[in-house]
C-alpha cells in the first residue's frame, strides 16, 4: 500500500470523529446542566474553617482554583451572612481562601443553614429559640425551629431566634423572615433526598426572591405557558387553513410553488426580524391606535401601546406560522389521492371530503405541527425582548378579576428570565446555580417536545407504510 | 373536483356549506399571505426615512455592524462547516441506513437546544474558563481531532474485528474524552516549559494582542454548535441522494472509497452541499441570543479572533427597545433589520432553488430514496 492510499484510509477517521464530537458536545452540555441544575438543591455539607490567623468561619465549598501566580491552590467558600458586620468583606456572600492559610477543617453537626428573606442565607450556629417568654437552647431550639417551619406560613409562632456566626457577634433574627432551615451535616441520606425534592418543588412553585438569587421560577413558567397557549390558539387555525389551501384547493402551478418556497424560507428568517415587526407594527402601530380609540382615559400611560402578552403571542405566531404550514402540508401530501377520490366518488362535497376523510387522517400531522411550533416558541427569546417580556412582572396575566385573561399585561418568560439573571443580576455568582436549574428546565421542556414530535412522525411513517 | 349538477340542484344547503368552507379556507390563506407580505412592506416603509439621512452617518454605523455580523458568521462557519460536512460524509456514505436513521435525529437534537441556553454556557461558563486557560483551550481545539487520525493508525495496525469502522462514531467518544483529558493535563506543562508564563500574558504583553473575555472564538464555537445540525442534515440528505450506481461504477473502475467520495459523490452532491452551507450562513447571520451573550457587543472593526464584535441582530435587540418610535435610530435599526431580512430571504431562496434542482437531477440519474 503506497503512502497516498494510507492517507485515504485515515481521512474517514476525521469524519467519524466529527460525529463523535458532535454527540459528545451535546452529551457534555446535557450532563453539565443536569448535574449543576439538580445538584444545586442537594444539601451541601457545611465546613467550619479555622485559618492560621486564628479566625474561624463557616461556609460551603464551591470550587477550587489555582492562584493567579501559580504558587498554590485557593478555595471558594459560600459564606452567606450578608448582615454580619464583623466580616471584613461586608456584603459579599463568597470568600476565596488560599489553601496554605487553612489550619483546620471540621464539619460540626450543629451548623445550621437558614434561608431568609432580606439578607439571604445564614450559616452558623443556632443559639436559642425564644417564644412567648420561653427560651429554648441548642438541640431543643433546633427542634422547635423545625416544628415551627413545618407549619404553614401564617400559622407560625411569632418567635425570635438568636443566631451566632462563627466569626461574629450573636444577633436576634425574627422567625417571620426565615422560611427554610437545615443542618446538612447532621442529615441522614433519606432526609437529604427529601430536602432535595422539597427544594426542587419550591423552585418550580415559588416566585424569584433576593434579586433572582433565591426562590423559584413559577411566574416565568406560568407566563411562558400562557403565552404559548394564546399563540397556539392564533397560529393553528391560520396555519392549517393555509396548508389546506396550498395542498387541497390551489392549482399546482408556478405561483403556488413560489408561495410554498416563500413560506419555507420564512422559517429561516431570523427571529429578531419578527420582533422588529411586532414592535413596529403591533405595539407602535396597532397598539397606539387602540389606545387612542378605547383607552384614551389612561393616556399618556399606554395600555396596549406597550409590549404585552397579546403582541408577544401574535409575534410568535407569525414566527411559528411556517413551521405549522410546512408540517401540516407534509401530512396532507402523504394522504393517498385514492382516499379523496373515493370520497368524491361517493358523492361527498369538498367540505365533506375534508372533514370526514382528509383531516382525520392528517390529525397526527397537525398535532406534530402544534408540538413543533410550541417547542420553537418556548425556546425563543430575542423577539420577546422587543414585544413584552418583563424582568419581574408584578401581576400574572391570568387572575380572578374580569376579564380573567389580561392580554395587555407584561409577563415573565423562562428564557428571558435566564438571560436576565445570568447577565443583569447584581450578584451573578450567587445566581448561577439557579440559572443552571432554569436552563435545565427550559432544555428539558424543549427537548421533550421535540422528541415527542420525532416519535410521532416516525410512528406515523411506519403506520402509513404498513397500510 | 366538480360536483355533479344533480347535487347542486337537489341539496342547496350542502352546496352552500361547501362554498362557505372554501371561502373560509381561501380567506385564511390570503390572510396568511398578507401577513407575510406585511412584514416585508412594513420593514421597507419604516426604513424609507433612512434615504433622507446624511450618507456618512448611516455608513459609519452600518459598516461596523455589517463587519461584526460577517465576522461572527465567518468564525461560526469556520467551526461548523468542517464538523457538519465530515459528519454528513460519515453518516451518508459509511453507515448502514438503519444506524443512520438513529444518529440523525440525535444530531438534530443539537438544534433544539435554545439559543439562550447555549449563550449562557458560552458567555458565563466557557468564556471565563478559556480566558484563564487559553493554552488548554487551544490544545482542546487542536489535539482531539488530530488524535482521531492517531486512532485510525492504531486501528489499521491492530485491525480489530470487534470494532468495525461503522461503529467508530460510538467508541471514538471515549477516545475523544480521554484525549481531551490528556490535552487538559499536558497543555499547562507545555505552556510552562516553553513560555514559562501564561499564554494570554504573552499574547497581551509581548505581542500586543487585546484579549476580550467574550470574543469571536467563543462566539464561533457556541454558534457553531447551533448551526452544525442544520448544515449536517441538508448535506447528509444531498449525499445520500447520490445514486449508488454512480459510486459502484467508480469502485468497479478501481477507485477506493475515499477517491469515490472525493471524485464522484462530492461533485454530484456539490450543489446540495453548497445550499446546506448557505442555510447555515443564513442562520449564523441572524442568530441573536448567542451573539448577545457570548460576544462583547463592542462596536469595533477588528479581525482578531480574541476580540468581540457587535452584530446587526444584537444591535437591534439591544438598541431598539430604547429607541424612541419614529426617531432616527429607530429608522436606522429598522433598516438594519430589513437588510437582515432581505439577506436571509435571498440566501434561503437561492439554497432552496439549488436544492430542488439538484434533487430532480439526481432523481433522473436513478437515485433517490
Amino acid at each position: 500500500m503506497n503512502r497516498k492510499a494510507a492517507w485515504h484510509g485515515l481521512w474517514p477517521w476525521l469524519c467519524a470523529a466529527s460525529v463523535a464530537l458532535s454527540l459528545l458536545l451535546l452529551g457534555l452540555l446535557l450532563t453539565l446542566l443536569l448535574t449543576r441544575g439538580l445538584g444545586h438543591f442537594w444539601p451541601a455539607p457545611l465546613e467550619a474553617v479555622t485559618l492560621t490567623s486564628g479566625e474561624t468561619f463557616a461556609g460551603e465549598v464551591i470550587r477550587e482554583a489555582e492562584l493567579p501566580d501559580r504558587s498554590g491552590q485557593e478555595r471558594l467558600y459560600f459564606i452567606g451572612n450578608r448582615d454580619n458586620s464583623a466580616q471584613d468583606s461586608h456584603g459579599t456572600r463568597f470568600r476565596w481562601v488560599s489553601l496554605d492559610t487553612i489550619l483546620k477543617r471540621e464539619a460540626p453537626a450543629q451548623l445550621v443553614r437558614l434561608s431568609r428573606s432580606p439578607w439571604g442565607d445564614f450559616i452558623g450556629q443556632l443559639e436559642a429559640f425564644e417564644h412567648s417568654g420561653q427560651r429554648l437552647e441548642d438541640n431543643a431550639a433546633w427542634q422547635a425551629l423545625s416544628q415551627a417551619l413545618a407549619q404553614p406560613k401564617n400559622a407560625r409562632p411569632n418567635a425570635r431566634l438568636t443566631l451566632r456566626p462563627l466569626n461574629g457577634e450573636a444577633f436576634i433574627q425574627p422567625l417571620a423572615e426565615v422560611y427554610r432551615a437545615s443542618r446538612p451535616n447532621a442529615m441522614s441520606w433519606l432526609s437529604k433526598v427529601r430536602y432535595w425534592a422539597d427544594g426542587v418543588g419550591r423552585f418550580l412553585s415559588q416566585g424569584p426572591r433576593a434579586a433572582n438569587t433565591g426562590g423559584g421560577v413559577w411566574p416565568a413558567i406560568f407566563g411562558t405557558v400562557v403565552m404559548v397557549i394564546v399563540m397556539s390558539v392564533i397560529v393553528m387555525p391560520f396555519g392549517v387553513l393555509a396548508a389546506i389551501y396550498l395542498n387541497e384547493i390551489a392549482q399546482q402551478h408556478r405561483f403556488t410553488r413560489l408561495v410554498r418556497i416563500g413560506v419555507r424560507n420564512l422559517a429561516g428568517v431570523p427571529s429578531i426580524v419578527y420582533g422588529v415587526f411586532g414592535l413596529g407594527a403591533f405595539v407602535y402601530g396597532i397598539g397606539a391606535t387602540v389606545d387612542e380609540w378605547f383607552f384614551s382615559a389612561s393616556l399618556p400611560s399606554p395600555t396596549f401601546g406597550t409590549g404585552g402578552l397579546l403582541w408577544a403571542s401574535l409575534t410568535l405566531s407569525l414566527l411559528t406560522l411556517p413551521v405549522v404550514i410546512v408540517a401540516t402540508e407534509e401530512g396532507l401530501a402523504r394522504i393517498p389521492d385514492a382516499q379523496r377520490e373515493g370520497a368524491v366518488a361517493l358523492g361527498a362535497t369538498r367540505l365533506e371530503t375534508l372533514t370526514r376523510v382528509v383531516l382525520p387522517m392528517a390529525a397526527p400531522a397537525m398535532l406534530t405541527a402544534l408540538i413543533l411550533a410550541v417547542a420553537r416558541a418556548a425556546g425563543e427569546v430575542a423577539p420577546l425582548m422587543l414585544v413584552g417580556v418583563a424582568k419581574l412582572a408584578p401581576q400574572v396575566p391570568v387572575d380572578a378579576t374580569f376579564p380573567y385573561l389580561h392580554l395587555e399585561r407584561k409577563f415573565m418568560h423562562l428564557g428571558y428570565h435566564l438571560f436576565d439573571t445570568a447577565f443583569h443580576g447584581d450578584s451573578v455568582q450567587a445566581a448561577i446555580p439557579l440559572v443552571y436549574a432554569t436552563a435545565l428546565l427550559l432544555v428539558l421542556i424543549v427537548l421533550v417536545l421535540n422528541l415527542t414530535a420525532i416519535f410521532l412522525r416516525h410512528y406515523l411513517r411506519r403506520k402509513r407504510a404498513t397500510t | 373536483m366538480i360536483s355533479p349538477s344533480r347535487l347542486r340542484t337537489a341539496q342547496p344547503r350542502r352546496q352552500f356549506q361547501d362554498r362557505l368552507a372554501t371561502a373560509i379556507i381561501v380567506v385564511g390563506a390570503v390572510a396568511v399571505l398578507a401577513a407575510i407580505l406585511a412584514i416585508g412592506i412594513f420593514l421597507l416603509w419604516h426604513s424609507l426615512p433612512v434615504l433622507a439621512m446624511p450618507l456618512p452617518s448611516i455608513t459609519q454605523k452600518l459598516t461596523v455592524l455589517a463587519w461584526g455580523t460577517l465576522k461572527a458568521a465567518l468564525f461560526t462557519l469556520l467551526f461548523a462547516i468542517p464538523v457538519a460536512l465530515c459528519a454528513a460524509v460519515y453518516t451518508a456514505l459509511y453507515l448502514p441506513p438503519r444506524m443512520r436513521h438513529r444518529i440523525k435525529p440525535a444530531l438534530e437534537m443539537m438544534e433544539a437546544v435554545p439559543g439562550v441556553v447555549v449563550g449562557f454556557i458560552a458567555g458565563v461558563i466557557l468564556a471565563p474558563w478559556v480566558e484563564q486557560h487559553l493554552a488548554s483551550a487551544l490544545a482542546l481545539l487542536v489535539w482531539p481531532p488530530a488524535s482521531a487520525l492517531l486512532a485510525g493508525l492504531v486501528w489499521q495496525a491492530l485491525a480489530p474485528r470487534r470494532l468495525p469502522f461503522n461503529q467508530a462514531w460510538l467508541w471514538l467518544i471515549p477516545w475523544l474524552l480521554a484525549m481531551g483529558w490528556l490535552a487538559l493535563w499536558a497543555a499547562p506543562l507545555f505552556e510552562h516549559y516553553l513560555l514559562g508564563v501564561d499564554l494570554r500574558y504573552v499574547l497581551e504583553t509581548r505581542l500586543g494582542v487585546d484579549y476580550a473575555t467574550r470574543n469571536a472564538m467563543i462566539v464561533g464555537i457556541a454558534m457553531g454548535f447551533a448551526v452544525v445540525p442544520g448544515i449536517y442534515a441538508l448535506a447528509d440528505d444531498a449525499l445520500s441522494d447520490v445514486p449508488a450506481s454512480l459510486m459502484e461504477g467508480a469502485q468497479a473502475l478501481g477507485a477506493d472509497r475515499w477517491q469515490t467520495l472525493w471524485r464522484v459523490a462530492l461533485p454530484a452532491a456539490g450543489p446540495g452541499i453548497f445550499s446546506a452551507v448557505l442555510i447555515g450562513a443564513g442562520r449564523a447571520v441572524g442568530e441573536t441570543m448567542i451573539v448577545l451573550m457570548a460576544s462583547s457587543n463592542a462596536a469595533l472593526i477588528s479581525a482578531s479572533p480574541f476580540e468581540g464584535m457587535r452584530t446587526i441582530a444584537a444591535a437591534v435587540a439591544i438598541e431598539l427597545p430604547e429607541a424612541a418610535p419614529m426617531s432616527t435610530t429607530y429608522h436606522l435599526l429598522i433598516f438594519a433589520a430589513l437588510v437582515l431580512f432581505l439577506f436571509t430571504f435571498l440566501v434561503n431562496t437561492l439554497a432552496e432553488v439549488v436544492r430542488l434542482r439538484l434533487r430532480s437531477r439526481l432523481l433522473r440519474l436513478g437515485g433517490g430514496v
